[in-house]
């Protein structure tokens, strides 16, 4: 593989009216529940939630199950959520889950913002 | 047109004569018709009579250069005298001139301009007065010249006439330039499909690959387009085997069509169960009543009973045959000169026990193939490539064998042949792991498939499938068989069988009820059972089973390679 190894790493930027929760690496049990953590947590303030997943390079089941409970969240508080710029690999699995249509897909924190 | 000529003919004098408004409709006119031409020489004789109509002039011509003798040729004329055919060398008169200088000639005064060529004139009684000549220009230089000469109101030609023979020389050069490289990638197309004609014929005759216990297997790999190799093997009555391995001197299509007559002469000479040497001599025979210009085929044939315990050859020209049993190596010189150079000749005859070894044959495209320092690797690179690969099943091995050869670059074709005493299928282990059953060692897991998967040609996006569906199965077991308390480890297989991908995962867990394991469905919105719904998505089928010692659990998950079995298919 010559791809570059990128570690794993969840972060959050609280923004106006937003929280972005950043990750990269490969996304799997070893790290999945920290992800669920941060997703969760994120619901905290009365604002919409991005999931930034561009520097993803792997997700498995349980990556998916994070982003699945945060779309359950954002459903039952009434928040907007979004999947932000995900990468290919991201989408192959999100599209081979058929939960390619399930998530809101955009491609930066301002088309989640922006009046839809 | 013939507006157009009226108007000039009412007022001949008149400078420039053709309008610009006119000249530039019908430069426009007559690119139009170039570039739809199919038939260019007709259209080109059309074009010129009317570019001789619309300039008003006595004679025109236009002379295309032959690229390889440098000769210029009239293809087309219109006028008093036909000139066409005349030839001119480069810088010859003032059409050669034009060519040569890649430049407009203006002649006003023929009879007392130097670069006039007058021999034209002293044998047809015209008399030139006045010339332009324009060089068809392309990127790679002019391709010929149109020449236009004397005006009709008598007057010699002006500045603005050359211009205008120059704005004319364009689309027609255009146009020429356009139909030759049209020609010649018809030309190209045409000798491509015979090419593929020839190469499926060939392929057509080699022999199918037969799975049923049978000892003889084979690979040919073209070094072009065509193979001058060839293999072959058929049953016998008695229940023997025949086997060939051919090579015809030099390369392409008339190569390829002597080896497609000394394939099948072969056959039929082997067919009658002779023995190995007379089978030669006859075919010998034959060859020299047919080929020609020193060609020669170089050939070994034999026969193998379907237990491979014996083989009994002969060659003809042919490198030596290595035989391989329990670490050493046999070389066997298989004497005789190549077949269609000289009649009546004896061959010499091995008669060996394999007893359990491996006979190999190859053409000398496989000796041939050059190492780091640019030396034929030999019959001994050949015995180290075999030494690598001698774990590996017949078939996996004859592929690692024509891969090695090919990483070192083929040069010539190809030809492996391999005689061996069929086991029972054995798969071909292609990675094998044992991990910590955590989560911790998934990473470097999915390094090494996705590793191995690439080395084995499976494309990316089901390489990638692939590794997720091993990956959650891998994480089931951690999560589900071990929990989370549990320390134990995953040994890991990843097998293949033809076209089949087979990923083994055996674990020390306790016992799994498979009836217990449900896929939830894809696209809900939930989070449980994910994961096997995504192997079930990923792969053709899995299941799992109590480990062979009756503790833990052996999981299979399979899948046909596509790309697999196009390679399977490509070695016939």
């Amino acid at each position: 593989m010559s791809a570059p190894i990128i570690a794993n790493s969840v972060s959050r930027e609280d923004g106006a009216g937003y929280v972005l929760v950043r990750l990269a690496g490969e996304v799997d049990l070893s790290w999945s529940q920290d992800v669920r953590r941060a997703v969760l947590a994120a619901f905290g303030g009365g604002e919409a939630v991005g999931v930034e997943l561009s520097a993803v390079g792997y997700i498995d089941s349980s990556g998916i199950a994070a982003l699945v409970e945060g779309l359950q969240q954002a459903r039952a508080s009434g928040r907007r959520f979004a999947l932000v710029a995900p990468s290919d690999a991201v989408r192959a699995v999100l599209e081979l889950a058929r939960l390619d249509r399930v998530f809101a897909i955009v491609a930066d924190i301002d088309a989640l913002l922006a009046p839809a | 047109m013939t507006a157009t000529r009226q108007r000039i003919a009412l007022a001949p004098a008149a400078l420039p004569r053709a309008r610009e408004a006119d000249a530039l409709a019908f430069l426009a006119e007559l690119s139009r018709s170039l570039a739809v031409s199919i038939d260019l020489r007709e259209t080109l004789a059309r074009a010129i009579t009317r570019v001789r109509e619309f300039l008003d002039v006595e004679g025109i011509a236009l002379f295309l250069l032959d690229a390889a003798t440098q000769v210029l040729e009239c293809k087309v004329s219109a006028g008093p005298v036909d000139v066409s055919g005349l030839r001119l060398a480069v810088g010859q008169g003032i059409v050669g001139r034009a060519v040569a200088e890649d430049a407009t000639q203006l002649v006003t005064d023929a009879a007392s301009d130097t670069r006039v060529w007058r021999a034209a004139d002293e044998t047809t009684g015209f008399v030139t007065r006045s010339i332009v000549c324009a060089p068809l220009r392309t990127a790679a230089g002019p391709i010929g010249a149109i020449e236009i000469v004397n005006r009709r109101d008598g007057l010699p030609f002006t500045a603005a006439d050359a211009e205008l023979l120059d704005l004319v020389a364009a689309p027609a050069a255009l146009a020429i330039n356009n139909a030759r490289m049209a020609g010649a990638l018809l030309e190209q197309q045409r000798l491509k499909r015979e090419f593929d004609l020839a190469r499926h014929l060939q392929k057509s005759l080699l022999p199918r690959r037969r799975r049923d216990g049978f000892p003889v297997i084979g690979v040919n790999r073209p070094a072009h387009e065509i193979s001058g190799d060839f293999y072959d093997y058929f049953e016998l009555a008695d229940g023997r085997i025949g086997f060939v391995v051919g090579d015809i001197s030099g390369k392409g299509l008339d190569a390829a069509l002597l080896m497609v007559r000394a394939a099948s002469l072969l056959r039929w000479a082997g067919k009658d169960g002779l023995a190995p040497a007379a089978w030669l001599a006859r075919a010998n025979d034959e060859v020299c009543e047919t080929a020609r210009d020193g060609r020669f085929v170089c050939a070994l044939v034999g026969y193998v009973d379907r237990a491979a315990t014996r083989v009994q050859f002969a060659g003809a020209g042919f490198p030596p045959v290595v035989v391989h049993r329990d670490g050493r190596y046999g070389e066997y010189v298989a004497g005789g000169p190549p077949l269609g150079i000289l009649r009546g000749i004896d061959f010499e005859q091995h008669d060996l026990l394999l007893d359990g070894g491996t006979f190999y044959a190859f053409s000398d495209g496989a000796t041939d193939v050059r190492d780091a320092d640019g030396k034929p690797i030999g019959l001994a690179g050949m015995r180290a490539l075999i030494a690598r690969h001698v774990r590996e099943t017949p078939q996996a091995r004859l592929r690692g064998l024509l891969g090695e050869l090919k990483r070192l670059r083929l040069v010539d074709d190809t030809t492996l042949l391999l005689i061996e005493a069929a086991q029972a299928e054995r798969p071909e282990l292609l990675l094998a792991r044992t991990l910590p059953a955590r989560a911790e060692a998934m990473r470097e897991l999915r390094a090494a498939l996705r590793a191995s998967f690439d080395e084995h040609g499976i494309e990316p996006q089901l390489r990638d499938r692939l590794v997720l569906a091993v990956d959650e199965a891998c994480t089931n077991i951690i999560r589900h068989g071990y929990g989370p308390q549990c320390e134990g480890a995953i040994a890991l297989r990843v097998l293949r069988s033809e076209a089949m991908l087979a990923i083994e995962l055996v674990d020390d867990a306790p016992p799994v009820d498979p009836a217990t394991i449900k896929p939830g469905a894809l696209g809900e919105c939930r989070c449980g059972g994910l994961g096997v719904a995504l192997i079930d998505e990923v792969m053709d089928e899995w299941r799992i089973e109590p480990a062979d010692d009756g503790r833990g659990n052996r999981l299979v998950l399979r899948k046909r390679i596509p790309s697999w079995a196009c390679e399977e298919a490509d070695e016939t």
